[in-house]
């Protein structure tokens, strides 16, 4: 497991190397537990220059210009799931919100709330798998934080990271900038992740071979910006999938957007699946998607950017920006015939029949 | 229509075959023909959820001539279940040492208990408002997840809210004819369609002409406990639930209107048999027999319910709790106030006809039983749309 590509998988089993198996309250009170933890675990794991100094704050340099800056906190069942972790997830998810507004993420500050009896080495792994994804994404976490919860009062392991990012001058992102007729694209197949992670779930056990795509998307966020300066608007396609962002998009606007059902593309799993629980891929979670909505001459153009990144090979043109119905997100089936993209209530549950 | 039996038996059971668009294609030309000829309105009926959430879907009315329409029957579990078994799991989800295991789509549906402190209007209390009152209340996928939290559970009773048509209820023989622990019961709320089916007709300005039967059900079931409605002059067929499918279903039946011969057909026959599933049919029965059941907003029917068998006593959970119940705070109005579900359930009025539709009654808060489902009508409809005169695009 030395090959550094393979860092979607969770780092490989091993005994702890700290004094303790599990997490004490003492390892969130301020004292010697604490130092110990922070010094030998997260300084020496995440390993970068304004960590080491264990000041009361990061001091980091400033290029000038616009920041991004963005927070996250995450739960997820289970903490290991089939191709990532809570850690992963902290990580990607914090450099996702801030890449989908054009700018460039570079630091990052995790807080770990934790339960009393924490298995030291799950931690260990979690926190390994931060520092591989920060390092894939070329971001270092740079402060932190750590609380013990006593035993009962917590979910084992909670995490939130904030992050910055630098936004260059011309960058200028948002809904306001979406015109009809411009083209909708997405980085690959929609639903793996919320399909991943409920494949694992107590009392359904399916035996999905099928990985979350969870990931930072960063690098591919920037070919595609070099490539087509028309984009207009990025979003992060997470829980509530596809159907979410696409609502959020067209909420009180003077458009509607559609998508083309036979253009999304699925993976065959997650399509057979769905199915037979009786969900729909579209309100399914994802971790690694983004939706990218573009000026329509340059659509060919991201989309080339997307396909060429290992992240996005993918990618497709889902659907288009309509001048009517307004405020609508819709689906246009391959019948031609169109109904309401629905806007996610609850989480997805398998129906009775 | 060959090439549709040629791409079936060339691939029986690849689900993409039924979402072909040529074989879509193919059947709305072969429908709008039908209707031609016909040349006057037909009204088509489905009584299955399932087929009302595909409908929407895929927005299959879309695909329809104008003059035929297809509207949606009592086939959606959620809706039909009478308030009785909604209100007696909301009663035992509050009593100590009591756990209610139930599927995801019960547990927002109001019963007839009022919800204190409610100002919207005649709100009703759900198993999710029990929940948030300390009731112990759990979401499960089938009744052997039940089954395993009793056996985790020993020092709890369990009680399974047994929901639903034949697919759930014979998952539910199967489990009580091998044995469950002490502390699991049943709510026995299960329905059987086909003697709602006859009642219908019955109903005054009924004018429905022709039966998609649902596909699920009567997998189990067969065909042949449907074979009363042609002498009725009503046509059926067997629906299964992709595209093509249905619209299989609907040609079918405008071929019987169209030749003036109602008869059973079964487009689903790749897995719908004329004697259903005899195996199931007999593990069924053997567990659970026949009893009048109340479906909530339409009549006591007889025959139209499982009730478990006299050996099987020791799991019903209304036995089991009967001296720990209110009996008087099980009764009560089926539908609040304003709430049209029952005429909904009987294809009588649309649910944008219902003045609470998507105001007071919305899928985040159902008023009614038919906003909560997936499969039940009023959700359908307000999920994809469906109420939306029309969703016609125009690019700039």
């Amino acid at each position: 497991m030395s090959n550094s590509s393979e860092a979607t998988l969770a780092p490989p089993r091993g005994r702890s190397t700290s004094r303790y198996d599990t997490v004490r309250l003492a390892h969130g009170s301020g004292g010697k537990l604490t130092l110990e933890l922070i010094e030998e675990l997260f300084v020496a794991t995440f390993s970068n220059e304004p960590l080491r100094e264990l000041t009361d704050a990061a001091i980091l340099a400033n290029p000038g210009g616009r920041i991004a800056f963005a927070t996250d906190s995450h739960t997820v069942k289970p903490a290991f799931f089939p191709g990532g972790d809570i850690g992963r997830l902290a990580v990607a998810g914090t450099i996702n919100d801030l890449a989908v507004m054009g700018a460039r993420p570079a630091y990052l500050s995790a807080a770990f709330l934790l339960e009393e009896g924490y298995d030291m080495e799950e931690l260990e792994r979690v926190v390994r798998s931060m520092k591989a994804t920060a390092d894939e994404a070329g971001v270092a976490i740079v402060a932190g934080d750590t609380k013990v919860l006593e035993r009962g009062h917590g979910d084992g392991i909670f995490i939130n990271t904030t992050g910055v990012g630098f936004l260059p001058d011309h960058v200028e992102l948002g809904v306001a900038h979406v015109r009809p007729g411009d083209k909708v694209l997405v980085n690959g197949t929609l639903g793996d992740h919320g399909i991943a992670v409920m494949s694992r779930r107590e009392g359904l056990d399916l035996a999905v071979e099928l990985v979350s795509d969870v990931a930072p998307l960063n690098g591919l966020i920037d070919a595609v910006m070099q490539a087509a300066p028309g984009v207009r608007f990025m979003r992060d396609v997470t829980r509530g999938g596809l159907a979410a962002v696409a609502n959020e998009v067209v909420l009180r606007q003077p458009f509607g957007l559609r998508v083309f059902d036979v253009a999304v593309p699925v993976h065959e799993l997650v399509e057979q699946y769905s199915e037979m629980l009786g969900i729909d891929p579209m309100l399914s979670a994802n971790e690694g998607k983004v939706l990218i909505i573009v000026a329509p001459e340059q659509a060919e153009a991201a989309l080339g950017a997307m396909k060429a990144h290992p992240l996005g090979r993918e990618a497709a043109i889902i659907g288009d920006i309509v001048r009517k119905p307004e405020g609508v997100a819709l689906v246009e089936t391959a019948y031609g015939s169109r109904r309401v993209l629905e806007m996610p209530i609850e989480e997805q549950l398998p129906r009775i029949c | 229509m060959p090439e549709v039996a040629a791409a079936r038996s060339a691939l029986p059971y690849d689900p993409a075959t039924y979402k072909d668009p040529e074989l879509v294609a193919q059947l709305r030309v072969r429908i709008a023909r039908l209707a031609d000829t016909i040349a006057r309105p037909v009204k088509l009926m489905h009584i299955c959820g399932t087929h009302e959430h595909e409908i929407g879907r895929y927005a299959l009315r879309d695909l329809l001539p104008p003059s035929v329409s297809v509207l949606a029957g009592p086939g959606c579990p959620v809706c039909v279940c009478d308030n009785e078994y909604i209100n007696l799991a909301i009663q035992l989800s509050l009593q100590p040492g009591v756990t209610v295991a139930s599927f995801g789509d019960m547990l927002a549906v109001p019963g007839s208990i009022p919800l204190e402190g409610e100002r919207r209007g005649d709100v009703r209390m759900s198993l999710l408002d029990a929940r948030a009152r300390g009731g112990d209340v759990r979401a499960v996928y089938s009744v052997f997840d039940a089954k395993k939290m009793a056996e985790a559970n020993p020092e709890r009773e369990v009680v399974f809210f047994s929901a639903g048509f034949e697919t759930t209820v014979v998952a539910v023989a199967a489990m009580l004819r091998r044995g469950v622990p002490d502390n699991l019961s049943i709510i026995e709320a299960n329905y059987y369609t086909p003697p709602a089916t006859s009642l219908l007709p019955q109903l005054e300005g009924f004018d429905i002409e022709g039966f998609i039967l649902p596909g699920h059900a009567v997998t189990i079931t067969g065909l042949r406990v449907y074979d009363h409605l042609p002498a009725l002059g009503i046509a059926c067929a067997s629906g299964g639930f992709e595209p093509v499918d249905v619209l299989a279903s609907v040609a079918s039946l405008l071929e019987q209107i169209e030749a003036g011969e109602p008869s059973v057909t079964n487009p689903y026959g790749r897995l719908v048999k004329w004697e259903g599933n005899e195996r199931a049919k007999e593990e069924l029965h053997e567990v659970f027999e026949l009893a009048p059941m109340r479906w909530r907003g339409i009549a006591e029917i007889p025959a139209s319910g499982y009730k478990l068998r006299e050996p099987y006593w020791h799991a019903s959970a209304a036995r089991r709790f009967a001296g720990r119940l209110d009996p008087l705070a099980l009764q009560g109005a089926e539908h609040p106030k304003g709430c049209r579900c029952a005429e909904v359930t009987l294809g009588q009025i649309r649910p944008n006809e219902c003045g609470v539709f998507g105001t007071l009654c919305t899928p985040d808060s159902p008023y009614g039983p038919c906003m909560v489902s997936h499969e039940g009508t009023c959700r359908a409809w307000y999920a994809y749309g469906m109420h939306k005169e029309s969703l016609r695009v125009e690019l700039v």
